[in-house]
């Protein structure tokens, strides 16, 4: 398997804070690969450099062969970004939005129509989409979110917090629309997460961070043998050292 | 790149004109809010007007004679209702006027006539009642003293008749039949100055105003441009996108460019319609024909103007996004760009009531840095004919502006736009300590 993303020694220092120390992963081609860690832990940091808004102190991050900052246009036709609080223009209809999101990667109307298409079918909104945004629902409008971060079938899906603040059913629903369309189209994906139990339905391997290091990875099912632990949740605790 | 600048152009004209925070200010209330408040003035005119029509006068004629006969004559055929007053007493008089609801009371004195006929000044008491004011009220009461001045002309007509029979009043009273002309670039035009200067004025005065509007209008909304995709959270998806992020910038300014100009006009609309709610109309050209007395914009004056215009918006622009940039919501971005302000007021007072070169040295340097001073100049050019003023603060603008677009591209290029803040907040905090 051909690798996707390749992230090497990455340290982004803010001021006196230094968000990530040495962090370094790679991702298979086709892969779900999900970053785990509390709250501050520099997930969020090392998505942004990886969907080259935020520009590393040293380090680099390669995605499929593009360097994040000397290839930074590249990247970003090769990428498709869903930060953890997005939104959406709430003065458009849920049409319009995924109609302008997609005339960026479209050659023509008849593609943008399909990609809008796709992302009708994705995020189950039907005819909610006539409507404008800010009369949708927190989940309805990450649903619609999720749903343009994935029309495009884009080469990587980088997703910060998928399920971010959403209720039950909102969650299962988000879930399976990243774990069914993204397998049938071959998309690899860059999550992060501090739900556990997301993350081990989700990805095929996880890093669990903290402090702005990678302190463990391994496909979920192997980290819970490492250290013998019944799900996620206990292996973080083992790791980090607060079970 | 052409397509992708497009979307972003198309996307921020839906996203401004359908937002009521800037719907309703920018375009609908001065389209609703000026004409309402010409209504109300109209309204008020015509009352007053109508009110002129309907004049009801006390007369207490204490004295009898022919000329006190002639008068009263005189205003019933000027269609004015008269109720005599018998009973001499004034404070009885004073309140059946009040009571009454009548325009006035006129008071003949005794020997008016008498004096009248003899050549002398005689006196004529009005009053008028006050009951609180109003434009109807004082409109209606100094029409009753017009009255008495109309037919104090018609006595002074009948004076210089009896005097010089041989002679027209109109020649006696007007010996010099005065015919005023201006002088325009060396040449003799029959123009009044006066009304040439009230054109010339009228012009300077709207332009500018127009300008300033134009630019705090479009300021606000590139600010706003900016600030409302950090308050949205739409700004990380954006510049995640395949599109050059200069084009994204170029996009914001067309956007806002594009809906301050209908902004402006709207005003401008609004504004013109209440004016010549009260003046009748515009004086436009005062029935002056511009292009015959060579003061007509030429189209190089209009290529000028607009250039200038053209560069005072991009620069404003960029300087309202570039500072936008350092904003955490719309809130602080108009935080940060209202006192900019300051450089359109400053300029528009100046260029309205004077003419920068005869101002002291220092504050002429000091207004022409301000680049918005510029198009305000620019506007004159073609009652001046100094286009190279305009040409020069066309260049030092293009200069500025191109500074300020770098600034406001590299802070677009680099992760600056998401990290840069202006920490008020903890700075009043700190004060509060």
């Amino acid at each position: 398997m051909s690798v996707a993303v390749e992230a090497k020694d990455l340290v982004k220092v803010f001021g006196s804070v230094r968000a990530l120390d040495g962090l370094s992963f790679s991702i298979e081609n086709g892969e779900i690969f999900g970053l785990i860690g509390l709250n501050g832990a520099g997930k969020t940091t090392a998505l942004r450099i990886t969907s080259t808004l935020l520009l590393p102190t040293s380090g680099t991050v390669k995605v499929f062969g593009r360097d994040v900052v000397e290839e930074a246009s590249e990247v970003r036709s090769l990428i498709s970004y869903l930060p953890e609080e997005a939104g959406a223009y709430k003065n458009l209809s849920g049409n319009e939005y995924l109609k302008f999101m997609a005339s960026f990667r479209a050659k023509n109307k008849d593609a943008v129509r399909e990609l809008v298409d796709v992302a009708s079918e994705i995020s189950g909104l039907g005819e909610r989409l006539r409507d404008k945004v800010k009369g949708y629902s927190k989940g309805m409008k990450r649903r619609l979110l999720v749903a343009r971060a994935l029309m495009t079938k884009p080469k990587l899906a980088v997703l910060d917090e998928p399920t971010s603040g959403l209720d039950v059913l909102h969650s299962v629903h988000v879930r399976g629309i990243i774990k069914r369309y993204v397998k049938k189209q071959g998309v690899t994906v860059l999550l992060s997460s501090h739900n556990m139990l997301e993350v081990e339905y989700l990805c095929d391997r996880v890093a669990l961070i903290n402090k702005g290091r990678i302190l463990a990875t391994g496909s979920p099912a192997e980290l819970k043998t490492r250290y013998k632990a019944v799900n996620l949740e206990d292996v973080f605790g083992e790791v980090v050292g607060f079970a | 790149m052409l397509k992708g600048l497009f979307n972003i152009v198309v996307k921020e004209v839906k996203e401004l004109v359908r937002d009521p925070k800037i719907l309703l200010p920018m375009i609908i209330i001065p389209l609703i809010m000026f004409p309402l408040m010409g209504f109300a003035i109209q309204t008020s005119m015509e009352a007053a007007e109508e009110g002129i029509g309907k004049i009801s006068i006390a007369v207490m004629d204490l004295d009898g004679g022919p000329v006190a006969e002639n008068l009263r004559i005189n205003l019933t055929n000027w269609n004015v209702k008269i109720v005599e007053i018998d009973d001499p007493d004034l404070t009885e008089a004073f309140s059946y006027v009040q009571e009454s609801n009548l325009t006035g009371l006129i008071v003949i004195p005794s020997g008016f006539s008498q004096n009248i006929t003899e050549g002398k000044t005689s006196e004529l008491e009005v009053y008028a009642p006050f009951r609180g004011g109003g434009i109807t009220e004082s409109t209606s009461s100094s029409a009753v003293s017009s009255l008495v001045s109309l037919f104090e002309n018609n006595l002074i007509d009948q004076r210089i008749n009896e005097r010089f029979p041989e002679s027209n009043s109109t020649t006696v009273l007007n010996p010099i039949a005065l015919s005023e002309k201006s002088i325009i670039n060396g040449k003799g035009v029959d123009v009044n100055p006066e009304v040439l200067f009230g054109l010339v004025i009228s012009q300077s005065t709207i332009i500018p105003v127009g300008i300033m509007m134009l630019l705090i209008f479009a300021m606000q909304l590139a600010a706003t441009a900016v600030a409302s995709e950090k308050e949205e959270k739409t700004l990380e998806t954006l510049l995640t996108l395949p599109i050059n992020r200069f084009m994204i910038l170029a996009g914001k300014l067309t956007g806002s460019i594009i809906v301050a100009v209908v902004g402006a006009i709207a005003y401008l609309i609004g504004f013109s319609y209440y004016t010549s709610s009260f003046t009748g109309a515009i004086p436009t050209d005062a029935g002056v024909d511009l292009a015959a007395i060579g003061l007509a914009p030429t189209f190089l004056s209009y290529l000028l103007m607009g250039l200038s215009l053209f560069m005072a918006l991009l620069s404003a622009l960029a300087l309202a996004i570039s500072l936008s940039v350092f904003a955490e919501d719309v809130r602080g971005a108009q935080a940060l760009v209202g006192p900019l302000s300051i450089l359109f007021v400053f300029p528009m007072i100046f260029t309205i009531f004077t003419d920068i070169s005869a101002l002291p040295f220092p504050l002429s340097v000091i207004l022409l840095a301000i680049p918005f001073t510029h198009p305000m100049l620019a506007a004159r050019v073609s009652f001046t004919g100094d286009y190279l003023t305009a040409i020069g603060g066309i260049l030092y603008m293009t200069v500025f502006t191109v500074i300020v677009l770098y600034i406001a591209a590299r802070l677009f290029g680099t992760e600056k736009i998401l990290t840069a803040k202006l920490k008020f907040r903890r700075f009043s905090l700190r004060r509060k300590k």
